[in-house]
């Protein structure tokens, strides 16, 4: 909800204004503001929430119980049970090993969030004034397979986009350098803040086009 | 400091702490000393498997010092305090719920805006731009710093370039104006829909639902 401040995309108005004059007089191409343009980080809210409830309540209980314990009250018996555990069982102990390696997982999976950018799908296109803004992986397929949706001779298009490049497999006739000039004249619309690479190539599928030819002739 | 930053310092050393605890029982507890023939310092902790985590002795071993007690409930005040802080930094709705307009010219009038009416002024504006389909917008006010979250959802094909530059010199700029901030930056969040048939079913779910502000 707030990630704010200087990190986001787009802030700066000077740095909207140059990507702007930039982009009047060279459209395609995007170098030199590639790399004003940061990528986006996700707030990690969920993780923060559930780390910090549990630390909260093993926190608060320990320190409610040493308090308690210090005014004369006795020892409860979880507290009590878990000292004797700890101090009974060994290091190669199998439930300590079991313990120890889940922690491990647990700890490297938290430092994995607190380093990884996150937020994978979004693409940052390049800022126009004070507005930032990114696009949906999913929504360059779709802009994609719509422009190819009129050209002839494509039996079957898959897209598979990844951060860096668009993946291109073509089943059928039609002429795949053509077809990726449609392509990347649809990329260049999008504005993308580091242009994505576009492999298109043809796949040989004679299947389904046999079968078609079949059933047209039949 | 953003909340962002602040959630992933503390992810990082609430990971870095486990995992070295996890890694100190796994090496004593394989006897990867022996194994590899290191030879940790005499100080060095859990280096046997015969050992247990946490002995007795090691428990009590300040429990008669007069320091001890007093950093131990000083120590877990600060941790509860604490985590209490990041928890409700989480939780916080963030921003008033109404915002001061500036009324020149009418010296006694005080005006205040509702948050939400003024988000749907924007929503509103921004879902009368070409070829979109379906907007969302948020405010978010961290302190001293308001920013326009959006969420846009395009008609099939649409030019999510144009749409940006529609935004910023719109609905953008009109809010800025009419609440006479010096600046209001905005993040947007587009998504396109297809019109091709061949994937729509498998995307029917996700289409019926309000674009989300994150």
């Amino acid at each position: 909800m707030s990630t704010g401040g200087e990190a986001a995309p787009g802030s700066e108005v000077g740095a909207g204004g140059e990507v702007e004059a930039g982009g009047e007089v060279t459209a395609p191409e995007a170098e030199p503001s590639s790399e004003q343009v940061r990528r986006l980080r996700a707030p990690r809210t969920t993780v923060a929430v559930l780390v910090a409830t549990v630390l909260l309540v093993g926190a608060g209980a320990l320190l409610y119980d040493v308090i308690s314990v210090r005014a004369g009250y006795p020892t409860r018996r979880w507290r009590a049970r878990i000292a004797d555990e700890l101090a009974t069982r060994h290091l190669d102990d199998l439930w300590v090993l079991v313990g120890a390696g889940a922690a491990v997982l647990l700890g490297g999976w938290l430092l994995w969030l607190a380093v990884a950018p996150g937020l994978g799908r979004w693409l940052p296109l390049r800022p126009h004034g004070d507005t930032g803004a990114a696009i949906d992986r999913a929504g360059i397929g779709h802009l994609l397979a719509d422009r190819a949706a009129g050209l002839p001779g494509i039996d079957d298009l898959r897209i598979r986009i990844s951060r860096r490049r668009v993946r291109v497999a073509l089943t059928g006739t039609a002429d795949p350098v053509s077809l990726q000039r449609q392509l990347r004249d649809e990329l260049a619309r999008v504005t993308l803040a580091r242009p994505l690479r576009l492999d298109v190539r043809t796949v040989p599928g004679a299947t389904p086009a046999a079968n078609r030819e079949a059933g047209v002739a039949g | 400091m953003t909340r962002t930053t602040v959630n992933r310092v503390l992810l990082g050393v609430v990971g870095l702490v486990l995992l070295a605890a996890g890694v100190l029982v796994l090496a004593g507890g394989l006897d990867l000393y022996r194994w590899l023939g290191a030879d940790p310092p005499s100080w060095w902790p859990l280096t046997s498997p015969d050992q247990p985590v946490v002995s007795a002795r090691s428990r009590t071993r300040w429990v008669d010092s007069t320091w001890w007690w007093p950093t131990v409930i000083g120590g877990l005040a600060v941790l509860v305090v604490g985590t209490a802080w990041w928890l409700a930094a989480q939780l916080r709705r963030s921003g008033s719920a109404s915002i001061a307009v500036p009324t020149p010219g009418a010296g006694g009038l005080r005006l205040r805006v509702r948050t939400r009416a003024l988000e749907e002024a924007l929503e509103t504006g921004t879902a009368t731009l070409p070829e979109v389909e379906r907007a969302g917008v948020r405010l978010v006010r961290a302190p001293g710093h308001p920013r326009l979250r959006g969420a846009v959802r395009l008609t099939p094909g649409g030019d999510p370039a144009a749409l940006v530059e529609h935004f910023d010199t719109g609905p953008r700029a009109d809010a800025r104006t009419s609440l006479g901030w010096p600046e209001l930056p905005a993040d947007l969040r587009i998504r396109v829909l297809q019109a091709a048939p061949a994937e729509s079913r498998r995307h029917r779910g996700r289409r019926r639902r309000h674009p989300r502000v994150e």
